[in-house]
């Protein structure tokens, strides 16, 4: 499977990727975005099987990208991981049609309790 | 630089929460992003040489900054510790910008969690440390983190130039 993961800090993508290895999903080809822009031109390039977004990104927003997406058509499985974890997000989120919110800062479990529903 | 800004109308950070929170959320992150064993001291330690600060902007009914600032030395360990450089490797500048800001940013997302809402984030900024705000809308926390001095103060916003309207991230 294949994920791309978003964020405009490289570093946090970074911890993503660690976060990700820490939690057992270390088989899986990983692209990275710097931002909401990037992340909707590799959803159509790249087909990941599974986003990890940041929300709060210059540029275009994680929110912007997954509205974006689900104008297109495209139903790929997007999840946010921010810094940001407030109900009022959580419920726009979801409305937007995302499958999950990790709240940073976050652990293996919390990846693995979001990710194995999804990635099996 | 841009400083904390926009008028403080609502109402102050010390009616909303206190430095046991803060404190509460800094250890969480220093956890998660820092290192397992890596803690955070509640002493307050000589002020830094160097002085660098990592913020974030909070506008919504409170209108402030979530500031962390620590000497640019230990700024540049927290990256080494954040990027799990092993062996610890020379870090460049923009590496620590990146991970510093992305501590504060973190840190600014807990506590904007605990305010009341709708309130947005504002993008990570590293620079000079911002003006303070007065004692009456700052929750300050004094840290030592191996040894070295360290502060994360929440404070209302002040009267500086404005650059929130280019930040700030609707939901």
């Amino acid at each position: 499977m294949k994920i791309l993961v978003a964020d405009d800090s490289r570093v946090m993508r970074q911890i993503v990727i660690r976060t990700l290895r820490q939690a057992g999903y270390d088989g899986h080809d990983v692209v990275e975005a710097e931002n909401g822009r990037d992340a909707l031109d590799k959803v159509g390039s790249e087909q990941p099987d599974l986003v990890l977004s940041d929300w709060n990104m210059p540029e275009m927003t994680g929110i912007e990208c997954l509205r974006a997406l689900r104008a297109s058509g495209s139903d790929v499985p997007f999840g946010f991981v921010t810094s940001e974890g407030s109900d009022e997000m959580r419920s726009t989120a979801a409305a937007a049609g995302a499958l999950f919110l990790i709240a940073k800062p976050f652990t293996p479990e919390a990846f693995d309790a979001a990710l194995a529903p999804v990635l099996g | 630089m841009s400083a904390p800004t926009g008028p403080t109308t609502g109402p102050s950070i010390s009616e909303l929460l206190d430095a046991d929170v803060v404190r509460s959320i800094a250890d969480d992150v220093w956890l998660a992003m820092v290192g397992e064993d890596e803690v955070l001291l509640p002493l307050p330690g000589p002020a830094p040489e160097h002085p660098l600060s990592a913020w974030v902007e909070v506008v919504g009914p409170w209108n402030g900054a979530v500031v962390l600032t620590c000497d640019r030395a230990t700024a540049e360990e927290l990256t080494r510790c954040v990027l799990r450089a092993n062996p610890p490797e020379h870090v460049v500048d923009e590496d620590v910008e990146d991970a510093f800001g992305e501590l504060a940013n973190v840190l600014g997302g807990g506590v904007k969690s605990l305010l009341p809402g709708p309130s947005a984030l504002g993008l990570p900024e590293v620079g000079p440390t911002p003006s303070a705000a007065p004692a009456s809308d700052t929750c300050r926390v004094d840290a030592q983190w191996r040894g070295q001095s360290l502060t994360i103060s929440v404070q209302g916003a002040t009267p500086a130039s404005s650059h929130t309207e280019r930040n700030e991230v609707p939901l």
